[in-house]
Formats: C-alpha cells, sequence, structure tokens
C-alpha cells in the first residue's frame, strides 16, 4: 500500500497528524512532511499510515493500493 | 422566475415510481421497494418548519429507508446513510457542485461563479484563492489574537454571570475575528449574520424562508460590489487578496463577488453553531466537562465530536453527471441528490451510541466540514476559534448551567441555537486554579 500526497491540496489541518504522528509531521510553518513518500507502507505501518490518510479533511492523501 | 426550478434536460421524476403516495412518516416507508436497484419512497417535506424542528426523527427514518431514497416531495434522490454520503462527496467528478448544490436553478444561476459551485481546476483555483488566508498553515500566525479575543469574550461573559450562549459568545466570537481576517471595511459587522443567513436559506428549496432570503441575497450582492468600486478593504486580508487578483486580470468582476460572498456568508452562523452546541453539550455533560479539564490534549477531538453532533450545515445537493450505482441503488444522469451530512454523523452502524456526546471517541471521519475537494474552506478557522473558546472557559469557569431551554433557529441548511440561556458558574476566585476536589468541595 502506497500514499499519495498532494501538497497542493493539502492545507495543514493536521488531523493526519493525531493520529499517526509517526508517518505524518507538519513542521512549523505547518508544511507537511509524510515518512514513506514515494514508497510501499511498512506493514507495520500500514493502518496507522490509512487512519491518518482517511481523515484529510481536503482529500489530500490518496490511498494507492 | 422564483418558483421556476424546472430546466430542460433536468430529470425531476424518480424513474422507478408514480407519485400517488402521500402521507406520515410510516407511509413515506415504500415496503413494495427491494434493495436490488430500486430506492424507497419517502414523501414528507423535509424542509417545512415542523422538519427542521424535528429534523433527527427525519434522518433516522432515511437512514431506514436504505442507501439511496426518493424524496417524491423535492423530487430529489436522498443520501443519509455515512458510506455513501462520503463516498459521493468524495467522487466530486460524479457529483458535481457546478450547477448542482442549491436546490433552486435560480440560486444555481446566482451562485455560479463561486467556488462552491465549481468544479474541477475551476474550483481548485478558486478554492486556493479564497482559502489562502483561511487555512490552518495561514492562520498560524493569529492563533494568538484569536485566543486573545477569545479570553476577552469569555471574560466579559463571565463577569455578567448568566448570559445568552449564542449572542454573548457564540456569535460574539466569529462577529469580531472574521471582519478583520476577511478585512470588510467598518460597518459590515451588523450586516454579515443576517446576510449569511439569508445564503443558507437561498440554497434550499422554494419555501417560506427562501422568500424571506431574496432581498438579503440582493443587498448583499449590493454591498461586495461597493466593495470592489471602493476597494475599502483591509490591506494585507483575505478579500484585499480577491481584489488583487482581479487587478492582475486572474478573476472577472463577476468572479471577484461571488468569491467575496464565499468568504461572508458561510463565516458566522455556522461558528455560532458549533460553539453554541459546544456550549449546550457541556452544559448538558458535566462529565465531559471535567474529562476535558482533566486532559486538554482531548480538545481537537471535542471540537470534532461537537461538529459531529452538531452538524451546523445539515444538507447540500450534487448533480449526478452520469448513469450510476449508489449502494446497490441505480441513479440516472441528469438526477440531483441530496446529501445529508447531519444524518450521516448519526450513522448508528458508524458512530455506536450515535447521539449520545463522547469527547473520548474517535469523532475525526465526521463529515460535518463535509469531505474532499468542496470541504468547507473556513474549517480551519471554526475549529480555531471553537478550540480557543474552550480553553478560555476551562481556565476561568468551573462548569456551565442551564438556564431555560432556549431556542432553536430555522432554517433550510444551517442547524443552529438561536438563543441559549446559561449561567457561567466562575472557578473559585481563590488564587490559582483549584483542583477540581476543591471546587466541589466549596460550591
Amino acid at each position: 500500500m502506497r500514499i499519495e500526497v498532494d501538497q497542493e491540496r493539502c492545507e495543514g489541518h493536521g488531523l493526519c497528524e493525531e493520529r499517526a504522528p509517526q508517518v505524518f509531521t507538519l513542521d512549523d510553518e505547518g508544511n507537511l512532511s509524510y515518512a514513506f513518500d514515494g514508497q510501499d507502507v511498512p506493514a507495520d505501518r500500514v493502518d496507522e499510515a490509512e487512519s491518518g490518510a482517511v481523515v484529510c479533511p481536503v482529500a489530500a492523501l490518496k490511498i494507492v493500493r | 422566475m422564483v418558483a421556476n426550478d424546472d430546466r430542460a434536460g433536468e430529470r425531476t421524476e424518480c424513474p422507478y415510481h408514480d407519485e400517488s403516495a402521500n402521507g406520515s412518516v410510516i407511509d413515506a416507508i415504500d415496503t413494495t421497494s427491494t434493495s436490488q436497484g430500486r430506492p424507497a419512497t419517502y414523501t414528507e417535506n423535509l424542509f417545512s418548519p415542523a422538519a427542521i424542528a424535528d429534523a433527527h426523527r427525519h434522518y433516522r427514518v432515511l437512514r431506514s429507508l436504505g442507501p439511496v431514497a426518493w424524496s417524491s416531495k423535492h423530487k430529489v434522490f436522498v443520501v443519509s446513510r455515512y458510506r455513501e454520503a462520503r463516498a459521493v462527496l468524495a467522487d466530486d467528478a460524479m457529483f458535481r457542485s457546478d450547477d448542482g448544490i442549491a436546490l433552486t436553478a435560480l440560486a444555481r444561476f446566482a451562485g455560479r461563479h463561486t467556488t462552491l459551485l465549481g468544479d474541477g481546476t475551476e474550483h481548485d483555483r478558486r478554492r486556493k484563492l479564497v482559502a489562502s488566508h483561511l487555512t490552518p498553515r495561514a492562520l498560524r500566525p493569529t492563533r494568538s489574537t484569536v485566543a486573545a479575543v477569545a479570553e476577552s469574550i469569555v471574560e466579559r461573559a463571565v463577569a455578567r454571570r448568566d448570559i445568552d450562549g449564542v449572542e454573548d459568545i457564540a456569535l460574539e466570537m466569529p462577529l469580531t475575528i472574521v471582519p478583520d481576517l476577511v478585512g470588510w471595511p467598518d460597518g459590515a459587522r451588523e450586516k454579515l449574520l443576517p446576510w449569511g443567513v439569508a445564503g443558507f436559506d437561498f440554497a434550499g428549496p422554494v419555501n417560506r424562508l427562501y422568500v424571506k432570503s431574496l432581498p438579503g441575497m440582493i443587498s448583499m450582492r449590493r454591498y461586495v460590489g461597493g466593495v470592489i468600486r471602493r476597494r475599502d478593504v483591509r490591506p494585507g486580508s483575505a478579500a484585499d487578496n480577491l481584489i488583487a487578483a482581479l487587478d492582475r486580470g486572474e478573476i472577472s468582476r463577476a468572479e471577484c463577488a461571488s468569491m467575496l460572498i464565499d468568504l461572508l456568508a458561510p463565516s458566522i452562523d455556522t461558528t455560532a453553531s458549533v460553539i453554541a452546541a459546544a456550549l449546550q453539550l457541556f452544559a448538558d455533560h458535566p462529565d465531559q466537562w471535567a474529562t476535558l479539564r482533566a486532559d486538554r490534549t482531548l480538545m481537537s477531538n471535542a471540537v470534532n465530536e461537537v461538529v459531529r453532533l452538531a452538524s451546523p450545515l445539515r444538507v447540500f445537493a450534487r448533480r449526478v453527471v452520469a448513469d450510476t450505482v449508489i449502494g446497490g441503488v441505480s441513479v440516472p444522469a441528469g438526477a440531483r441528490l441530496l446529501v445529508f451530512y447531519a444524518a450521516a454523523n448519526r450513522d448508528e452502524t458508524v458512530w455506536p451510541d450515535p447521539d449520545r456526546f463522547d469527547i473520548t471517541r474517535d469523532a475525526a471521519a465526521h463529515l460535518g466540514f463535509g469531505h474532499g475537494v468542496h470541504s468547507c474552506a473556513g474549517q480551519g478557522l471554526g475549529r480555531l476559534e471553537t478550540s480557543c473558546v474552550l480553553d478560555a472557559l476551562l481556565d476561568t469557569v468551573d462548569h456551565i448551567e442551564r438556564r431555560g431551554p432556549g431556542a432553536r433557529a430555522s432554517n433550510n441548511i444551517i442547524a443552529r441555537w438561536e438563543s441559549l440561556p446559561l449561567r457561567l458558574v466562575p472557578l473559585a476566585a481563590s488564587a490559582g486554579a483549584p483542583t477540581s476536589l476543591e471546587t466541589e468541595v466549596q460550591s
């Protein structure tokens, strides 16, 4: 499973980070960094990553299987 | 013109039912329909004063009817379950907002240049311009200002002790924050609420509320026209940003006017709905107030839970572009679809004991701000205003008491308190914050 991050669409709501702090983090300016950019999410992080991605209020995080 | 809602090529008849059905909620369940492609029919008016006042009874029946129901009264399909509502909102290519979100042709025409009623790249371009000053990222430097405003509003309210939670806190917050942030010239403040109310009633079906909204819609349009002519907006504000885009030729004058309305209309009563609901819910559930006091890291989730239950925006429409199937039910191209966010947010198959207020439940996936590309552009500001008010109250107020039943507003789209009599019982005046045990003993 991969997650595609649409940085253009991300507005920095941070709901993903609240649910999955090991996967998504916002810096001091509110910019999102994603731990597994361009690669498969490791098996032990899939549930966490998915739970963070589904709450993105602006659909900037797309789950690709 | 007002009553003419039919347009060439628009589907206003359910392909599966004749329109003879009529009657009570029980009759509204068409028991002859099956789950194999045909929706059940619901005959009741969903926008009458009685239905607006007792909305959740209708939502329960709608959810029980299946993934999609056909409203014979409004000639639209209705989605009220969480799964399907979320799926429809997520698929903005199939379920369009342009020419879709409002129930009447006039309102769709009037809103054609807004972000709310746009799709695709047009929408993305407009949303960037409208939302750029309102995203959580953009609001970071403003957080301390919003917190300071909340503290002063709460301080005044606590000094008064017996208050109207709507007038004195819930409306006061956005009416203080929004004019400066958006950049409206002085003198707009008194009009922002009535214009917002009109804007949402105008998105409903032709009823008394819709007709009443027309003068407000006209005066709001006249006002933004004047703002564009005079350019007397606050420098560096969100409105200034739109006028600069007009001057650079990036948007037309008509687009600029519509996008100013995007900023104006949904900025006050929506936020006030959430803040008032928070006051009511925490007054009625002191155990939840104690839970939040004990652990303020629950704040973000508490706001989500309040939005889930309050669902300020109860419904918007979408236009179906091609024949499709929703939850096993066929829906034809050209149909209109009402998505009841407020019903989805209490879907018992997703939210156990859905009417219960529980700030520890995982509420982040609610649809109270919508979902996907059209989700509320001001939600970052709304969340910030609400959490700052609650933080200020936790700092100064021991508990909140109801002082009467209050009254609900009646609006086609927005659910909110019109008045909410409350008593704010301050924390004991001794130096420093008392522990909850001491507070109990003293009160």
